[in-house]
């Protein structure tokens, strides 16, 4: 968004408290969701949980269409939509919720690099083993994207979402790179993660703050997700560090009144994941 | 007067009825005609002129024997001959002409002809069209035999159109070609391709008339169309084929149609309601539909008698694709003409949507009401159920409006350019909304007939060709509901 359109959203934001009606939207998650969006979709759960503002997921079958920028997932308060992790951080700090308050200028910018570094590496590795790799495009990917439509729409846009994407991959130049690479890069990614972490309990003194809920979605959907090949999830397992930290949020964020741990992800077929989770 | 030859210059294409426009012809030249149609005279004659025809005149004459008028004497058409074809197949024009070989007498043969020519130029596939009308010639030729002879110029293989259009904020380029009479058959190929500054779309279109039976025809159709709706804040992107079929039956025309459309909606600006936004995404919808219609009015644009029936009738979901519903919309005018040249027209449009299987209906489906040309005086489709300004549409409607059209008064330029004018009273009334279809009948009428909104006013109307057209009232709308505009 512009920086002026930035400015007008803040105070309309800023003039209405978090209303109790608030509601996230993602595509349906027995059947369509995809790594990619899962872990979006989680990061920003985690994050609005940190942030103890109540939301209520909502899976739509047309979700991805529903959002003003075409990226899931978006949320839904009050009267206005917004959509991906980052323009939803600036929405609830304009009404006066934030996690990285605590954090001098230099931590700042360290989070924010390594934020970037998430999105650039680990989402956009998730897109590429997705719709790159043709065996999970067309065992995984295809099949479940096109399932809510009926043929020969459901080809259609299938194929349509697998082009966009790897039109986008030859863009940034991951284009070239095989399977093996992608993983590397993965590892590499981790590895820095896990050094920052060391043995802190989050990233950033004792709080978490929006890097820890992006981490922890991406990190925890490939955890949790089967694809046709597990190559990903061990490389993460690798790094003892990241496993523990996961478990830490899912146990302080994802449990239920009760104090009993909700079952994150039900590990049923493959290539799904399905979340239960209690507002 | 006199038995006499006209050769005539004009073609046959000018008169609307020969004797008619051959008596008001003023220039007439006379050949020595002796009693009798002598094949040789009239023969020699006929290589010099387009047309020729041969009339008497009520007032007995001192040449022709009374008893040898045209009305009477008996001919045998030996010939039909179709010159000028190039690519079209003879078999097709077959059925066309074949009438004109059932010909008694000469006015028979003249009036046959005609029709003959006028079926012709009905198929779209000749230019034009000329009749020749002559004794016959050679071995077999009787002495009362006639050759007709239809001399045709068949339209270009392919015509093309480019046209530059500017409205709504766009600018756009819009390139048409056509290859009328494809195969011989009176088939015809259109293509129409549109680039806009915001927009493109583009349509192919095959047409097929059954040969002989020219109003049983078959359409093809592929297109990609899209559509901005300021009222509901949507903009929706169609691209689709459809199957046509088109049959009269005895009085009434029927439409069968197939057409299967993926159906992308979005919303047309950030600001537009959740409604509406719920509603973007893509769809297939695959559906059946039958149209019958009657329709005996004497004019589409401004008609002074007559009477339209049209029933529609929607199957969708059960040949595939994710909408499924059935939907019903009929349409009613009758006209009749009072005192002094006005006539009084009364309409009435109505429409239902059903839903089958549970899901809800898509806002491209539902029905629409309001604007110039249903409810005068509310905004364009601005009537019904909305969402924080968009207009969501309803599944059931009702409209009806009662017309009076008046020629203008005191009928300033009578006779020429103020015949398209006309002044016209109105009222309009309409309700649209939702059915809960739990309910029973009598709770759906009652439903629709609670918050009706009407309107009633007067203004000017002008009718532009036989197309179009161009109306300014005055409206005084009534019975507005919260929400309407």
């Amino acid at each position: 968004m512009s920086l002026a359109a930035d400015a007008f959203v803040s105070q309309l934001a800023a003039a209405e408290p978090w209303p109790e009606n608030a509601t996230l939207y993602q595509p349906l998650k027995e059947d369509q969701i995809l790594l990619s969006d899962c872990a979006s979709s989680l990061a920003v759960q985690a994050y609005l949980r940190m942030c103890g503002l109540p939301v209520e997921v909502v899976c739509r079958v047309n979700a991805e269409y529903m959002s003003p920028s075409g990226k899931i997932p978006f949320i839904h308060v009050g009267n206005q939509v917004v959509s991906e992790l980052g323009p939803i951080v600036q929405f609830t700090k304009a009404k006066g919720h934030s996690l990285s308050d605590g954090l001098d200028d230099v931590q700042r910018a360290e989070m924010k690099a390594y934020m970037e570094l998430v999105n650039n590496m680990l989402l956009t590795a998730e897109l590429y083993v997705q719709w790159c790799d043709d065996a999970t495009a067309a065992e995984i990917s295809r099949p479940r994207y096109s399932s809510p439509y009926s043929w020969p729409l459901s080809n259609i846009l299938a194929y349509q979402k697998q082009w966009e994407v790897r039109r986008k991959m030859n863009a940034i130049g991951w284009g070239g790179k095989t399977l093996e690479q992608v993983y590397e890069d993965v590892s590499q990614c981790c590895q820095a993660l896990s050094q920052r972490l060391g043995t802190q309990p989050y990233f950033f003194n004792k709080q978490p703050t929006e890097l820890d809920a992006l981490v922890f979605g991406h990190l925890f959907t490939i955890l949790t997700t089967r694809l046709t090949s597990s190559e990903l999830a061990e490389r993460i397992k690798s790094y003892s560090n990241l496993l523990s930290f996961c478990r830490r949020i899912e146990q302080s964020y994802f449990e239920d009144k009760k104090g009993v741990i909700v079952p994150l992800i039900k590990r049923s077929r493959r290539g799904h994941s399905s979340t239960n989770q209690e507002v | 007067m006199l038995l006499s030859v006209w050769p005539l210059r004009h073609k046959l294409s000018q008169c609307n009825w020969c004797l008619g426009l051959v008596y008001r012809e003023k220039n007439v030249h006379f050949t020595h005609f002796v009693n009798e149609m002598n094949a040789g005279c009239v023969k020699r004659s006929a290589i010099k002129c387009k047309f020729f025809l041969v009339i008497t005149v009520r007032k007995s004459c001192n040449w022709a024997k009374p008893e040898e008028s045209a009305e009477v004497k008996t001919v045998v058409v030996q010939h039909v001959n179709i010159q000028g074809l190039g690519r079209t197949k003879e078999d097709l024009l077959g059925y066309e002409i074949s009438d004109v070989f059932h010909a008694k007498n000469l006015i028979d043969v003249m009036k046959k002809a005609h029709v003959a020519r006028q079926r012709l130029l009905r198929l779209g596939i000749f230019k034009d069209v000329e009749v020749l009308i002559d004794t016959s010639e050679g071995a077999d030729a009787l002495p009362n035999g006639l050759d007709v002879t239809f001399e045709v110029t068949e339209v270009k293989r392919l015509t093309g159109s480019y046209n530059t259009m500017v409205g709504n904020n766009e600018g756009s380029m819009v390139l048409g070609l056509k290859l009328p009479n494809m195969f011989g058959r009176a088939e015809k190929l259109t293509f129409q391709f549109s680039y806009g500054t915001k927009e493109t779309s583009y349509g192919l279109s095959f047409f097929k008339p059954q040969p002989g039976h020219f109003e049983r025809n078959l359409t093809l159709n592929m297109y990609k169309v899209t559509g901005q709706f300021p009222w509901s804040s949507l903009k929706e992107t169609d691209r689709g084929m459809s199957a046509e079929l088109n049959f009269p039956l005895g009085m009434t025309n029927h439409t069968l149609k197939w057409e299967g459309v993926w159906r992308e909606l979005g919303c047309l600006a950030r600001s537009a309601s959740f409604a509406v936004r719920e509603e973007s995404g893509h769809s297939l919808k695959s559906a059946l539909s039958h149209t019958v219609s009657i329709d005996s009015r004497n004019s589409a644009i401004f008609p002074s008698r007559g009477a339209l029936l049209r029933i529609n009738q929607e199957l969708a979901g059960y040949t595939g694709g994710d909408a499924s519903f059935l939907k019903e919309d009929f349409e009613l005018q009758l006209n009749r003409r009072l005192f002094w040249d006005s006539v009084l027209s009364a309409s009435l449009w109505g429409g239902m949507l059903y839903p089958i299987g549970g899901q809800p209906t898509c806002i491209a489906d539902r029905f629409y009401l309001g604007g110039p040309t249903s409810v005068r005086g509310f905004g364009m489709y601005s009537i019904g159920p909305q969402s924080e300004g968009d207009y969501l549409g309803g599944e059931a409607y009702w409209a009806g409006g009662l017309h009076l059209y008046t020629p203008l008064p005191f009928r300033p330029g009578k006779g020429g350019f103020g015949d398209l004018f006309r002044t016209h009273f109105f009222l309009n009334a309409g309700n649209l909304c939702n059915l809960n279809y739990g309910e029973g009948p009598r709770a759906h009428l009652q439903k629709l007939a609670e918050c009706i909104r009407w309107s009633y006013g007067a203004g000017i109307v002008l009718r532009l060709g036989n197309i179009a057209r161009l109306e300014l009232n005055y409206c005084v709308p009534m019975g507005v509901q919260s929400g309407d505009r």
